[in-house]
């Protein structure tokens, strides 16, 4: 793979990790009051400059663009080295609305307030390295200093069960990650000693052409640090945990960004760096990410909470992306990309539906809810819309990847196809059940209930400003995504590139 | 002409002026030793320690070239200079948090200084050694200082305890190491390294040499507390005033991996995949046994203790790859644990000068609500420990696993990395016990400037190594292959 680059004029990527780093470290000195109005500036400035990238992104070529390198450890022939592609741009992008959204929903924080914002910039920064790193040992970097504030943020200001939730979350993720540590090094290692390179750049390793027992055994090591994080079934019991457990804001950037690592590892380094191995494995994948959409949507059918929903149908959206991504051909890899994207939306938005109705209702429990549309006529609507999106309507979000990635599917095996389209109708079933049984079934309603519900205020502008944005873009998205796949077709076609040729 | 001109003008004078660290560290201790009958003030003392100390760090960098002296029986070498500097630092480090500790404690003993000063010879003299009697005077030296370091809480029964043990077991170390020596000079008919060096390789490995390596192997282990010869440590380390655990799992350590280093490459080079296997089922064991007993301790002074025994295996595991990655992993983690190590028992030791403070883990709660600062940099060390980035703990595992991957060890990789889970386990405790509980006592927390210093200091090279390591990877290859490049000379 002889790839491009476009050199950045300004250092606008490296700018988008610092920031955040640098707001951090300024809010350990100044006042607790000045930690929120700091956070949601920082990571407004981020927010722009990633927009700006989208918009000056050209997607004519895939070219690594924005990109800036510079030795860093040159006895291992480390650099740090950073760009962006159409998938890493659309990712970072999607970081950093769900970070604005999550910083602006946290302003009703009352909870030691300047940690929680120091925590979540931090976070920021993590997250968007993991997207924008091409050399390994600054993604490792990324991906694993992420680990520390979540599990924090999961273990301070989560709910009862918060610290085995949090500590479960860290020792499964750390977990996966070492053996992706072990598969890179070995790799690397092979490198050195076959071709004389030393360099953890990810364009030296994908000229790699591995004998295919070794892309077996790396494969294996690499896809167990991913398939955790995504998370797919067997390796998904921490993120219900997880989910159910952290502060709304926590669940909004678990979901919408924290999921996406894993599919982003998949496609990033599985694919190119191993299409025999990807090939060999794709019974395998389907079989797994089968099993993810059908049993977690059938365990989502089952619960009673509503985190507990969300969580279970994040799980099998992500199977969603499983099988578009092994799908191999261009429709399921653009359909697994655009439904990342899509379900960044739609899941910050359910979770952020969640703890509004937490807020006021101090329940998650679906028992405890019932015909609140009556009482918050905007909320109910804009949660209508966040809910229909992640079902699948046509004309929003959800339904364009999904469509795509079924498409994908059928062309590379009908059963697989099958399966999971079917599955989509039990996802439409929890999605209208949860949304039926909270907001309309008037069965549940007592007189007690009415009578505290009567006083429960609809959507303030802090809750409209975050939740408005999410909503809107699953219009822009589900109306108009061929700009979407415009922008992604050529990255799609550049990493199945050595699988599908040309 | 006199019989001193004679014999000076027959052999010629050793080289002093490469002694020059040396000899400052002596004259300091032997000034503290005298002084410290008339003077009671600790502020003179502690200031004449760091005094000296200092004047002896600067000279290091005097020394342009090095040299071979005291007629063969003494290196000075780019290696022996940076550990030295290293050494040095760190005992200021302990030093300076010496008397807020013993002034909380409200024991005092003037003793501490010079030992610690004569405990500090010995270690740069076992970084210095060329010569198995050099290792072994060096050796003794420091470990004699440190039984005594260890057991200067005469009143208290468990400092007691603990320096008994080790003297007992280090004592049996000792003796094991000169069994050894004996076995190799009877089979060498040397003491000096190359010399060994030149006569042994695989094929004149008989049943005397290879038992003489076991026990040096064993001996030295025993130093370094790797299991299963370590049941001295977390009795030792408990006991012992925490600045002077920090010195003992710090400094001390830091001394055995460089002169077990040595050892093993400049007089055993020609047999490293024989050594090289011992240390590895060595450091197996350490991550297992030292993580594993970790798991289950409540007092977080022996937690560490354990956590110091599961590092071993960590470092020493980059010696089951006798390359020069290898050494150079292991010269990377041992000088990058300085920081780790210091930081956490210096964290313990300003906590510990607090009113009902007994290193329980029940204590630590709620400690980010009582004291933000010295929470955050505790966080920084177990993380560090724990070996997330962007901490240098991180750094040093990734050495190591480059070495053992290089070398196609992928079975103690894969040790390693199990046992780097399950220590998360009791490193997350106390970040939990630290962050996620409500304090148990609203009593205030008081530490000296010393302390924050320390703890402030260590925690952002943790920060910044772990960013930026470069110059320290630097300095450890160059000084793999300072003595990669003596083999054989």
């Amino acid at each position: 793979m002889n790839v491009e680059f476009v050199t950045a004029g300004f250092p606008l990527i490296t700018l988008s990790i610092i920031i955040p780093v640098i707001a951090a470290a300024v809010l350990f000195i100044v006042k607790e009051e000045l930690a929120k109005p700091i956070s949601i500036i920082t990571s407004a400035i981020v927010f722009l400059i990633t927009t700006y990238m989208l918009f000056a992104y050209d997607y004519t070529s895939y070219k690594i663009q924005f990109y800036e390198k510079y030795t860093w450890i040159p006895q291992f022939g480390v650099s740090y080295e950073v760009g962006v592609d159409a998938l890493s741009l659309t990712m970072v992008w999607l970081t950093a609305l769900a970070f604005l959204v999550s910083f602006i929903w946290s302003t009703n924080i009352q909870k030691r307030i300047k940690e929680y914002f120091i925590s979540f910039l931090i976070l920021e920064a993590a997250c968007i390295g993991v997207f924008v790193s091409w050399d390994l040992v600054w993604f490792y970097i990324f991906w694993e200093a992420m680990l520390i504030p979540m599990f924090l943020i999961i273990g301070i200001w989560g709910y009862a069960e918060r610290i085995y939730a949090a500590t479960k979350f860290f020792i499964y993720t750390f977990f996966g990650s070492l053996f992706l540590l072990i598969g890179v090094i070995g790799m690397y290692i092979y490198q050195y000693f076959n071709k004389e390179i030393l360099s953890t750049s990810y364009f030296d390793l994908v000229n790699l052409n591995l004998p295919f027992n070794l892309e077996i055994i790396f494969f294996l090591l690499l896809a167990l640090g991913f398939a955790i994080k995504v998370p797919m079934w067997p390796f998904h019991t921490w993120l219900p945990a997880a989910h159910v457990q952290a502060p709304t804001a926590g669940s909004v950037i678990l979901a919408a960004v924290l999921l996406k690592m894993g599919t982003y590892g998949f496609i990033r380094f599985s694919l190119p760096w191993f299409p025999e191995a990807s090939k060999y494995f794709v019974p395998v994948m389907f079989t797994l990410g089968v099993i993810a959409i059908i049993y977690t949507a059938m365990m989502a059918l089952s619960q009673t909470h509503i985190k507990r929903i969300i969580a279970y149908s994040s799980v099998s959206h992500m199977g969603f992306v499983t099988i578009g991504t092994f799908a191999l051909n261009m429709e399921g890899m653009n359909g697994a990309i655009i439904t990342m994207i899509s379900h960044g939306f739609t899941s910050a938005a359910l979770f952020l539906a969640a703890g509004y109705i937490y807020d006021r209702v101090h329940s998650y429990e679906l028992n405890d809810l019932g015909g609140l549309a009556k009482f918050m006529p905007v909320f109910a609507t804009l949660f209508m819309i966040s809910a229909m999106a992640s079902a699948g309507l046509p004309g929003l979000s959800g339904f364009v990847g999904e469509f795509l990635a079924l498409v994908g599917t059928f062309k590379a095996s009908v059963l697989t196809g099958v399966l999971a389209g079917i599955s989509l109708i039990v996802g439409a079933g929890y999605t209208l059940w949860l949304y039926h049984k909270s907001m309309f079934k008037e069965s549940l309603l007592t007189p007690e209930k009415i009578h505290r519900w009567e006083k429960l205020k609809d959507m303030n502008g802090v809750e409209l400003t975050s939740f408005v944005p999410l909503v809107v873009m699953m219009f822009v998205l589900g109306i108009y995504p061929a700009w979407w796949i415009k922008l992604i077709e050529t990255t799609s076609a550049a990493i199945l590139s050595k699988i599908i040729g040309g | 002409m006199s019989i001193l001109e004679q014999i000076v003008s027959g052999i010629g004078l050793p080289n002093f002026w490469v002694l020059l660290p040396e000899i400052i560290v002596l004259l300091t201790a032997f000034i503290l030793l005298v002084l410290e009958l008339f003077i009671k003030n600790r502020v003179v003392i502690s200031g004449i320690t760091i005094g000296g100390l200092l004047l002896a760090a600067a000279s290091i960098s005097l020394i342009r070239e090095g040299d071979v002296t005291f007629y063969g029986l003494y290196v000075v070498d780019m290696f022996s200079l940076v550990f030295k500097l290293f050494l040095i630092l760190t005992t200021i480090f302990v030093v300076i948090n010496l008397k807020p500790y013993l002034d909380s404690k409200k024991t005092y003993y003037g003793e501490y200084y010079y030992i610690i000063l004569f405990a500090l010879i010995g270690m740069m003299i076992m970084v210095s050694a060329p010569n198995l009697v050099t290792f072994y005077m060096g050796l003794e030296l420091a470990a004699v200082s440190i039984y005594i370091l260890a057991g200067t809480f005469r009143k208290d029964y468990r400092s007691k305890e603990g320096a008994f043990k080790y003297l007992i077991i280090g004592g049996m170390g000792t003796a094991i190491i000169s069994y050894a020596i004996a076995l190799i000079y009877g089979r060498t008919g040397s003491f000096d390294f190359y010399t060994i060096a030149s006569s042994i390789n695989s094929n004149s490995l008989d049943i005397g040499m290879i038992g003489a390596l076991i026990l040096l192997i064993v001996g030295l282990g025993l130093k370094a507390a790797a299991v299963p010869f370590h049941f001295w440590t977390p009795d030792a380390y408990e006991g012992a005033p925490t600045p002077i655990t920090a010195f003992m799992a710090v400094a001390a350590k830091i001394a055995t991996f460089a002169v077990i280093l040595r050892v093993m490459v400049e007089a055993f080079p020609f047999i490293s995949s024989e050594w090289s296997f011992a240390w590895a089922l060595l450091a197996a064991a350490s991550m297992i046994i030292g993580n594993i007993i970790a798991l289950r301790q409540e007092n977080v002074k022996r937690m560490l203790a354990y956590s110091s025994i599961a590092h071993t295996g960590y470092i020493l595991a980059a010696l089951a790859a006798p390359t020069g990655m290898g050494f150079t992993a292991l010269i990377f983690y041992s000088l990058i644990y300085i920081f780790m190590g210091i930081g956490g028992f210096i964290v313990l030791s300003a906590l510990e000068k607090n009113h009902n403070w007994t290193n329980h883990i029940n204590d630590f709660k709620g400690l980010a609500r009582r004291s933000p600062m010295m929470a955050l940099f505790m966080l920084i060390f177990m993380f560090s420990m724990l070996g997330i980035p962007p901490t240098v703990g991180f750094m040093g595992k990734l050495g190591v696993f480059l070495a053992l991957i290089g070398m196609d060890l992928w079975w103690l990789a894969v040790v390693l990395v199990i046992m780097s889970i399950i220590s998360a386990g009791y490193y997350l405790r106390v970040v939990i016990y630290m962050y996620m509980y409500e304090p148990v006592s609203k009593a205030r927390l008081n530490y000296s400037v010393s302390e924050m210093f320390t703890v402030a200091f260590m925690a952002t090279f943790v920060l910044i190594l772990g960013i930026y390591p470069t110059i320290f990877w630097g300095l450890s290859s160059t000084l793999s292959s300072v003595l990669l490049a003596g083999i054989g000379r």
